[in-house]
């Protein structure tokens, strides 16, 4: 820290967190000692932990990870280390003890997690100061709270509504069984209305939305009114039967929008359509009003376009003169066909076709150029022309469609189902396919990294086949896994969801939650 | 380093004897990865569980700090000390770790000790009797039962979902009944725990539909569409008139309304939709039920709802279901705390009230208990006849 001589010490003091009802002061009486010494030694602790923590989360891990023995050996180790609250030492889990008996040093951080271990007490201990800023730092990467989120704008708080006796003398707090956990009934080959409306449900930006009343509006058959309702019945209600979503479906028969104009009663449709029809529709009950046009730029504020629209720039390079067209172009979800990569796997290993990976798909579409005609406006004629698509603009909550379908040349040209599996990881880094990908290394990168690391938070399964078949999904509540059959909820296991044969994948943004 | 002895620090992936230096190194590094994985799930365990165990700690002193006081004061001025915290100043300080000092855990919401085993399946353990647990239980893990123990009529015969399954019942024609009785007619038999179809009603029509019928009967009704359309058409011409009547959600005998004359493809819809009605009885909370049946004379051709939350809130006894989540209410009528009739199903048209939803718990039902020791004879009727939607109470 003295590194830095010419800024002085940051006259503001740290404070303590609060006293929360219901929450302890302090991690535990060592730690409460510590903090109680006088407001030089709180300061220097605090401050001393967010460079801790900075250099865990933001550098490369080999500075946290390697430490220095008593002997002075320097050992660099893969478990994790501790790095010493009172000074500057990096110890491994050995040393520490000798450490703390030699320098009266008793609080360490742990290199993986950056959580604090207390040698006295010999456990980790869990201080709500602390914690709070190793949750800050994982989350947004900055200790401060000035620093606005995307989905911020839309929780404007209201000065006379959030007084505490406000919320308390016009509501009644949910019981504790009412946890959005509730099948929804099949009304007639409606399951692929019923994953998407799963996937709505488990999603924290909507249910955020819904919940703190971000929807108004006197519209009859409003099929945001019917989302509204639904997250209500869903997270304030005891109920563990399942959900009639009838408004919904009502509105979605009642929808001017005939983009269903050939969704019919009891045939069975395509859950992908459904997640557009749905967006849309949600987005010009609560949006801007315009229509969201596919293959333009679409900036709007409303929640639909907050949770899931990003950006994605298309970049021809003319291979006669080397002009390069920028366009943009915003998205709701990532199409990724498996076709061309299926075949040529198939052709690579003869016959079969192996697993695939989703990033291989996403390698195929967003990092790999392709070749196309274009008309050059400097050379005035048509061209040959490199094309790039790179994202742009991620959204908080990414939609993934694998295309599990291709059209069989010969005898009848039906389409036919891919069933090829694609491995999906739980966590996904999208940095390589943003236009961001070639960035210089240092600080920054690790920052950047971070804001582009998703977390997998529903899966939409298609089972059977092209024409007909069953959907169900999976979706993550915290770190639990159910599985959504119609009006089943059953536990899942991380292994069933990985397992599954997605259609499509729902992953949020890391730094939201 | 580590290499040489051929381990990481797990110890449990070992490199064989007589490995080469590089073989050492690929264990030991496999074994320090396993190493990490174990210690990143167990921090984040040890994290939930301290967490959990500090603010139950936390929470039994303050309420002994409460109930010391004499002033209701959210922080009242005393000093308490519990085994495993001490409340001064406004302040809880902790005493040693509460992963020794503090064996329960108390949800933070409710105050109430969470249950921390299952009570069916896999893990289960029998739950205290004595004690008054959160709501929020674990879940269930066990084949054929979701996460809350609940299950489901099988598929087959009598469930009136596939259309063979209701050709079988047009052959009985005696069994008015049929499709209720192997819907929910049945429901005295089951356990409470398991779940059928209820019914939703149609903001178009106002009519009573079963779920599973619900998408088929929007599309022919709202959407106008289909291949269904014309055949709608054709009911409706014949048998609108004397339908009507039954469209609210009234106990005309199946028997009698089966009697309606039908062309002979569409047998067996009605007969569904007597089933339907009845469904959507069992759906509705039960302290509206006795005064739905005394506003149906009044108004039989119209669509009744009934809109109990929190009259229903503040009378404990709460039977099977909970209001139709169909027959949404407007927000207004929590205010206004008593059982209204509306004339007609209006559109979730809701005023911008800010009373709702600020913490998602205005329209928080009550919870549900088992039984209803309230229910009057006619209830018990009705629900003999009604397919019972959610855990019926065995009469």
């Amino acid at each position: 820290m003295s590194a830095r001589p010419a800024t002085p010490a940051s006259p503001k003091n740290v404070k303590i967190k609060a006293p929360q009802p219901g929450q302890p002061l302090y991690g535990c009486e060592h730690l409460q000692r510590l903090f109680n010494q006088d407001q030089l030694t709180t300061n220097t602790s605090i401050q001393h932990y967010k460079s801790i923590l900075r250099s865990i989360f933001d550098t490369t891990p080999l500075i946290p990870q390697t430490s220095k023995s008593m002997e002075s050996q320097v050992v660099t180790s893969l478990t994790p280390t501790y790095l010493c609250l009172q000074c500057p030492s990096t110890l491994s889990e050995e040393d520490r003890t000798k450490h703390g008996n030699k320098k009266s040093h008793r609080f360490y951080v742990d290199s993986r997690s950056g959580s604090l271990y207390c040698q006295m007490c010999d456990d980790i201990v869990w201080d709500p100061t602390i914690e709070e800023l190793r949750l800050r730092k994982i989350g947004t990467g900055t200790f401060t709270t000035n620093r606005k989120r995307k989905a911020d704008d839309l929780f404007t708080p209201d000065p006379n509504k959030d007084t505490p006796q406000f919320i308390a003398t016009n509501t009644t707090l949910a019981s504790c069984k009412a946890n959005g956990l509730r099948g929804i009934y099949n009304a007639g080959a409606t399951c692929y209305q019923n994953v998407v409306l799963q996937s709505f449900l488990h999603n924290p930006v909507l249910r955020n939305f819904y919940l703190s009343d971000g929807h108004h509006c006197e519209m009859p058959h409003c099929l945001s009114c019917a989302m509204d309702d639904m997250f209500q019945d869903f997270y304030g209600v005891e109920n563990t039967n399942g959900y009639t979503a009838a408004n919904i479906l009502s509105g979605f028969w009642i929808s001017e929008k005939k983009a269903f104009e050939n969704l019919v009663t009891t045939k069975e449709q395509d859950a992908h359509e459904f997640f557009q029809f749905l967006a849309e529709e949600l987005h010009e009950r609560n949006g801007d009003g315009k229509k969201p046009e596919i293959g333009s730029e679409h900036s709007c504020n409303c929640i639909i376009h907050q949770t899931f629209y990003g950006k994605l720039q298309s970049t021809t390079t003319c291979q006669h003169c080397g002009g390069v067209t920028n366009q943009v172009q915003s998205f709701l979800d990532l199409s990724l066909p498996l076709e061309n990569l299926a075949q040529k796997k198939g052709k690579k290993s003869g016959g079969k076709i192996p697993a695939m990976a989703l990033q291989e798909c996403l390698d195929e579409e967003y990092i790999k150029s392709d070749k196309c005609e274009y008309r050059c406006h400097s050379c005035n004629s048509m061209q040959q022309a490199r094309r790039q698509t790179t994202i742009k603009r991620l959204p908080n909550v990414l939609s993934i469609q694998l295309k599990r379908f291709e059209f069989k040349q010969g005898r009848n040209e039906r389409a036919a189902k891919i069933d090829t599996p694609v491995h999906f990881p739980l966590q996904l880094n999208m940095l390589p396919y943003t236009n961001r990908a070639k960035a210089p290394d240092g600080k920054e990168n690790y920052e950047l990294a971070r804001s582009c690391t998703y977390d997998l938070l529903s899966v939409v399964v298609h089972v059977g086949e092209i024409d007909t078949g069953h959907y169900v999904s999976y979706c993550r509540v915290g770190d639990q896994w159910f599985a959504f059959n119609d009006h089943k909820v059953e536990l899942a296991q991380k292994s069933d969801v990985l397992g599954a044969r997605a259609y499509l994948l729902f992953y949020i943004v890391r730094s939201l939650s | 380093m580590s290499s040489e002895t051929g381990t990481g620090k797990a110890g449990v992936i070992v490199a064989p004897e007589g490995a080469d230096n590089m073989d050492k190194l690929a264990h030991s590094v496999l074994d320090d990865l396993l190493y990490n994985i174990v210690h990143d799930l167990l921090i984040k365990v040890h994290r939930d569980e301290k967490m959990a165990r500090a603010s139950t700690a936390a929470i039994k002193v303050e309420k002994l700090a409460t109930d010391a006081s004499e002033t209701p004061d959210s922080k009242p001025d005393v000093r308490v000390e519990t085994e495993a915290a001490i409340y001064e100043d406004g302040k809880v300080l902790l005493k040693g770790n509460p992963l020794k000092t503090t064996k329960e855990i108390l949800c933070s919401r409710c105050h109430l000790p969470r249950l921390l085993h299952p009570t069916d399946g896999k893990g289960a353990k029998k739950p205290d009797p004595g004690v008054i647990y959160c709501k929020k239980h674990p879940y269930i893990e066990k084949p054929g039962y979701d996460i809350y123990g609940q299950t489901w009529v099988a598929p087959g015969p009598g469930r009136g979902k596939k259309k063979k399954d209701m050709v079988d019942k047009k052959l009985d024609p005696n069994d008015a009944n049929s499709p209720a009785a192997a819907d929910g007619g049945s429901a005295k038999d089951r356990p409470p725990n398991v779940l059928s179809f209820p019914s939703a009603t149609c903001s178009k029509c106002k009519r009573c539909i079963l779920v599973t019928r619900l998408n088929n009967h929007m599309g022919s009704c709202i959407g106008n569409s289909g291949r269904n359309a014309s055949r709608a058409a054709a009911q409706k011409i014949s048998n609108g008139g004397s339908n009507g009547g039954s469209q609210n959600n009234d106990n005309t005998p199946p028997g009698s309304q089966k009697g309606t004359p039908l062309p002979a493809s569409r047998g067996a819809s009605p007969r569904k939709r007597d089933v339907d009605e009845f469904d959507e009885d069992a759906e509705e909370s039960d302290p509206s039920n006795p005064k739905k049946k005394k506003a149906k004379p009044n108004a039989p051709t119209k669509k009744v709802i009934l809109k109990t939350k929190l009259p229903a809130k503040k009378e404990k006894v709460k039977a099977n279901s909970m209001l139709n989540v169909e027959t949404k209410v407007d927000d207004e009528d929590i205010k206004n705390s008593t059982v209204q009739v509306a004339p007609k199903k209006s559109a979730p048209a809701k005023g911008p009230s800010p009373s709702k939803k600020l913490k998602l718990g205005v329209n928080a039902k009550p919870p549900l208990p088992a039984a209803a020791p309230k229910k009057t004879k006619r209830d018990r009727d009705m629900e003999s006849e009604s397919s019972g939607t959610l855990s019926s109470p065995p009469q």
